[in-house]
């Protein structure tokens, strides 16, 4: 069931990255998935394993897309880093005890919202932030960050439901 | 737990390396955020070294004071040495002796200019050493003569006085004659009592004889003038002084140190 699941994963990763070259929903709006995607990652993944993958597939978009290294990286790595907080926070400590994957179904949609919420909402606070380096205005940065993470959290929720396909095999 | 700890060490650690790589990456990659990103790395750079000298100049107080006591200390000392030479400078000035003259620096305190009996009070008197029959002078010639000495002032006719008379010489080595105010004009004075046959030239300096003893030679007093025979027996010769006696704030009184000598020859000679 990993295999399909990491097929799906670069699924995403692909449609990120031609949702960031022909997608263009002006200054305002930027779409991203990719903290879906790391907080989709399976469970039993420490920290560190899942960074070092928040890295590669942070570069990995960022080279594919606007040729910017290192943006989406400095934004997704905090994501990765709170990632045990978080769903800890959330959906409770018990699912690192049990060491179930963490699925809508399972979890329930508002929680898994307010997760991918929160993931988004850190991410983008950075990318905006040192997207703009300094050259625009507070007002800006922070509708650029509310328009970007709203927008993104109803994309990221709507592909959910593709990564979370491995618990049919694993909770019958 | 310590392996958990251990382990959150870990994550913190590869979390900051891969943040740096990406922060690396994205100042290689874009200008604009190379840009930013190095203001931002001077800005907390010069906040780290701003605090760092400041905790380090916290911490050299100590040094700084002991530098400054020493300092101060030194400072004392060269005052302390400077005030005593100042003091014996004062005192040599107080008494300069050139020659057979005394010379002591004053201070005038009252002067009148309006009248035919004109006066002057200095700020020096006998616990300074000063004998009535000294002379007032500055270097534009000749103020007055002390007449009477209190404790610390003394009181003195100056020249512009109808009953003063100064011994002066027309040139350095020309005839000697009374030099009188003459009552009218603050300036005006005339020499008197010149030999009928002597014909002066306006123009020539006239300076102190050095003969009364009360004035040393040599002191410039004015210019003459015009020159008239006085009743068709004796010369009188106008002098314009130099002395400005409405601009005199210091003078010098001068004593001659021969004068007891002088005074008990001339008793002698007289007996």
């Amino acid at each position: 069931m990993r295999g399909r699941y990491w097929l799906i994963y670069l699924l995403l990763l692909v449609t990120q990255i031609l949702l960031g070259n022909f997608l263009n929903l002006g200054q305002l709006i930027t779409i991203c998935l990719l903290p879906v995607l790391i907080l989709s990652l399976p469970i039993s993944y420490s920290s560190p394993v899942v960074m070092g993958i928040a890295f590669v597939t942070a570069l990995a978009a960022d080279f594919l897309t606007h040729g910017i290294l290192g943006l989406s990286a400095v934004g997704l790595l905090p994501v990765a880093a709170g990632r045990r907080f978080l769903i800890s926070a959330v959906f409770g400590s018990e699912v690192y005890a049990r060491g179930e994957d963490i699925t809508v179904k399972k979890q329930g949609v508002a929680k898994m919202a307010l997760a991918v919420l929160i993931a988004t909402a850190v991410y983008f606070l950075i990318f905006v932030w040192v997207d703009a380096a300094g050259t625009r205005s507070f007002g800006f940065v922070m509708l650029r960050w509310f328009l970007s993470t709203t927008t993104s959290v109803v994309a990221e929720l709507l592909v959910m439901g593709l990564l979370n396909g491995r618990e049919d095999g694993r909770w019958k | 737990m310590p392996g958990k700890g251990y382990s959150h060490i870990i994550s913190a650690v590869i979390f900051v390396i891969l943040e740096i790589a990406a922060v690396f990456m994205l100042g290689g990659t874009r200008s604009l955020q190379n840009i930013w990103l190095n203001r931002a790395t001077h800005r907390v750079l010069g906040a780290i070294w701003s605090g760092g000298e400041n905790i380090r100049s916290y911490f050299g107080l100590r040094e700084q004071n002991r530098a400054l006591a020493e300092e101060n200390a030194r400072m004392t000392e060269v005052l302390r040495h400077l005030e005593g030479q100042k003091q014996a400078l004062r005192g040599a000035i107080a008494d300069t002796v050139t020659g057979h003259w005394r010379y002591t620096p004053a201070t005038i305190v009252k002067m009148s200019r309006n009248s035919q009996h004109n006066y002057i009070i200095l700020d020096k008197g006998s616990s300074d050493g000063i004998l009535p029959r000294s002379g007032i002078i500055t270097p534009g010639g000749v103020v007055g003569v002390v007449n009477a000495v209190d404790e610390h002032f003394c009181y003195g006719i100056t020249i512009q006085n109808t009953l003063v008379s100064v011994s002066a010489r027309i040139g350095h080595d020309g005839t000697v004659a009374p030099l009188e105010w003459t009552g009218r004009r603050g300036r005006g004075a005339a020499l008197k009592n010149l030999p009928a046959h002597l014909e002066t030239s306006p123009g020539d300096t006239v300076w102190t004889s050095g003969f009364s003893g009360i004035f040393p030679p040599d002191i410039p007093l004015g210019i003459t003038g015009r020159s008239r025979l006085v009743d068709g027996s004796v010369g009188e010769t106008e002098v314009e002084l130099f002395l400005d006696f409405g601009a005199l704030r210091y003078v010098s009184i001068v004593e001659n140190l021969d004068n007891p000598a002088i005074r008990r020859l001339e008793k002698g000679g007289e007996q």
